[in-house]
């Protein structure tokens, strides 16, 4: 009897040991332009308590300098970094392909996406190296702001200057393409220049109108080119082992079962930005740019330009191909789905 | 030679004057010649230019608390004849708002509790409730006796013959319709609240009968949605056997949203939340949620159908405590389950 309540007591305290050790807090580096109040950084407390009930415990840092976030994940300051894609790029080239110019021309087809991406099928896929992808949020497409509503084809960007955030070679490469000048530019500034207008064209999502002011910019002149140019996402990408596999698929599952809450809020900034801002572009016009986005996109999935010359390789072949079946579906008649050179 | 007598008016006016001094003090009843006048201002305004300014308001907290704390200072003024029963019954009707938010949280620490299976937890929230429950039925009785006496109306006499108060104008009649609601709810809140605030239930079968002097269709189905909530409760108060009161609620969903004012719905969905009718509470709730965006609000009474949207909260929130521990989460109002919705819609076969 003594023997069986001892064995028990020690069962127990093998228990809240091993529950302890589970439920230790991961350090998770947060970017938000605005800090803790940000909608960035609120979605990831609710993403932490969700996670509560698969017996992960996240402890969010609050990072307003997406670089230095960057920086602190690096160095090892913090296991789990939530970003921009454009950032996390680096730790896992599929899922940093997300946001290739052009590939993702409406939300029903980021919804697709995004579920193929939660699903099993896609684990493989997640992880790269030291590092695993677990969750994946939009943060709504991102749009042409420009100071003259003139500015409506491809073809008026030619010598305007455009911000660009300097780490994005995929953008500069576009601009390049357009012939437009790239003003080198980060995501604390652009919002400035924009509003001064030291440059013609900056590129953002429908959360930056009013959260950096630029309907300043846009003013009576000015406006937002309907078509999104490319679909931004926040990343969770946590160093390899801080989870087991099962845990960072329920991961990303959990990140999943937060999209339509996600995108009700982007809709919301969509919906805000004033009817007569929003500039539209010809269908015709529409048909061209996606052809265009497309070269551009295999040439940065291949490293050359239709000319040979080298340029950086930034996209991921096999999310263009998930990509392009996903817009097929949608769109089956469309002359890319049975081009020779088809994603 | 100093001759007071020639400060008083003139001798043929002086017993005029005397009789009304006398009259002022025989009368007993505290008429005051600044008090009274004073408070038939302050009565005057409260209905002339407050009530509708707060009846268009949009802050639900703000308006309980200016019934809290203007309702003693307005009411006092019956003490010297001013009549302030009217607004007086509004205010009331306010006041109980705040009393229910206060219940209602005690309401969902109980659910939380017993989520939790925490036997102290949940007597001490079960207490609280009943006691804050207890204060709601006492505000919202005030404002049924007072919207009665204001109109002139007695429940309990109309039996055989309706004989229907005279309205000014449609705040008259909105006052009367709150002070009917405040009668029904103050029975089923003190039904929550373990009968301490000692409601009669023959109010329930009052206010049915005072109900059918409200135009139902006017007032977005509202008193209509009144009588079939004690049609609910009392079967025989059906001026008819064969008339289903949820069939009557059911219809009067479009009427309220017709009318600018949801009010209806919310007491559609306490009642089913009352009876334990899961799939009505389920389906007015979504079609709250389903209907916000093509739904337009009657501008002059907005705070009315807001004060609605709260009570149709309340009841998501006690049902989302019970299931779950917590109430509705963001974005979750119109569905009574956290169980993702399957996207059978989107086929991602052969995408990867």
């Amino acid at each position: 009897m003594r023997l069986r309540s001892l064995t028990a007591a020690a069962l127990v305290g093998l228990a809240s040991f091993s529950q302890s050790h589970a439920s230790e807090a991961i350090d998770t580096c947060v970017f938000d332009i605005i800090g803790s109040s940000g909608d960035q950084y609120q979605m990831m407390q609710d993403y932490a308590l969700n996670m509560r009930e698969h017996g992960v415990r996240l402890d969010l840092i609050p990072y307003t300098d997406e670089s230095v976030a960057l920086a602190e994940f690096s160095s090892g300051s913090c296991d789990i970094l939530v970003a921009t894609d454009l950032r996390t790029r680096r730790f896992n080239r599929f899922t940093g392909t997300l946001s290739a110019v052009g590939a993702i021309p409406s939300y029903d087809e980021l919804k697709t996406v995004m579920k193929v991406l939660a699903s099993e099928g896609a684990a493989k896929h997640m992880v790269n190296g030291d590092y695993e992808v677990l969750g994946i949020f939009p943060l709504g497409a991102g749009y042409l702001f420009v100071t003259d509503r003139s500015i409506d084809t491809a073809a008026d960007l030619a010598g305007k200057r455009i911000a660009t955030l300097d780490y994005q070679k995929d953008a500069i490469h576009m601009v390049n393409y357009v012939n437009g000048s790239v003003e080198p530019s980060d995501i604390t500034n652009f919002g400035g220049k924009f509003n001064n207008r030291s440059v013609d064209a900056a590129y953002a999502p429908a959360f930056a109108y009013e959260a950096l002011e630029l309907y300043r910019g846009v003013s009576d002149d000015g406006g937002i080119v309907r078509y999104p140019l490319a679909q931004l996402t926040a990343q969770v990408i946590a160093r390899k082992g801080v989870v087991d596999s099962e845990t960072a698929q329920k991961a990303r599952e959990v990140a999943y079962s937060m999209f339509d809450d996600t995108m009700e809020l982007i809709r919301r900034y969509e919906e805000g930005i004033p009817e007569s801002s929003w500039v539209d572009i010809p269908d015709k016009d529409i048909d061209d740019y996606q052809e265009m986005f497309r070269q551009n996109r295999i040439q940065l999935r291949d490293g050359e330009d239709s000319d040979g010359n080298s340029v950086s390789q930034v996209y991921d072949g096999d999310m263009l191909t998930l990509l392009r079946r996903v817009r097929c579906r949608e769109n089956p008649d469309a002359s890319e789905c049975t081009a020779s050179d088809r994603e | 030679m100093f001759k007071p007598l020639q400060l008083l008016p003139s001798r043929s006016l002086r017993p005029v004057l005397v009789a009304l001094v006398a009259s002022l003090f025989v009368a007993g009843c505290g008429i005051h010649p600044i008090y009274t006048p004073t408070g038939q201002v302050l009565s005057g305004y409260g209905e002339s230019h407050a009530t509708p300014y707060v009846l268009e308001m949009d802050d639900i907290g703000m308006a309980c608390s200016l019934g809290e704390s203007l309702d003693p200072l307005l009411y006092s003024f019956k003490r010297v004849k001013a009549n302030p029963e009217t607004t007086g019954s509004l205010l009331q009707v306010l006041a109980g708002i705040c009393a229910e938010r206060e219940a209602v949280e005690e309401e969902l620490r109980y659910l939380r509790a017993e989520h939790k299976n925490d036997l102290s937890g949940m007597r001490d929230a079960r207490n609280a409730m009943q006691r804050k429950y207890g204060a709601t039925a006492n505000r919202r009785l005030k404002a049924f006796n007072r919207g009665m006496t204001a109109f002139r109306f007695d429940p309990a006499s109309q039996v055989e013959e309706l004989d229907c108060p005279c309205y000014r104008n449609d705040q008259d009649e909105l006052t009367f319709m709150m002070a009917l609601l405040s009668g029904a709810q103050a029975v089923l809140d003190d039904a929550k609240a373990g009968g301490r605030a000692g409601v009669s239930r023959s109010l329930a079968p009052q206010v049915e009968r005072a109900a059918a002097c409200l135009d139902s269709e006017k007032w977005g189905g509202l008193p209509g949605n009144i009588r079939a909530v004690i049609w609910v409760l009392l079967p025989d108060t059906r001026p008819d056997d064969d008339l289903d009161p949820w069939a009557v609620m059911k219809a009067n969903r479009e009427v309220a949203m017709a009318a600018g004012m949801r009010t209806a719905m919310a007491l559609e969905l306490v009642m089913a939340e009352n009876v334990g009718r899961t799939e009505t509470v389920a389906e007015v709730l979504a079609f709250l949620a389903e209907s916000e965006e093509r739904f337009v609000v009657r501008p002059e009474y907005q705070l009315v159908d807001l004060v609605g949207m709260e009570v149709a909260l309340f009841v998501s929130d006690r049902i989302w405590t019970d299931r779950y521990g917590y109430r509705t989460p963001s974005n979750r109002f119109g569905r009574i389950s956290d169980e993702q919705e399957q996207d059978e819609s989107i086929n991602t076969e052969g995408l990867l």
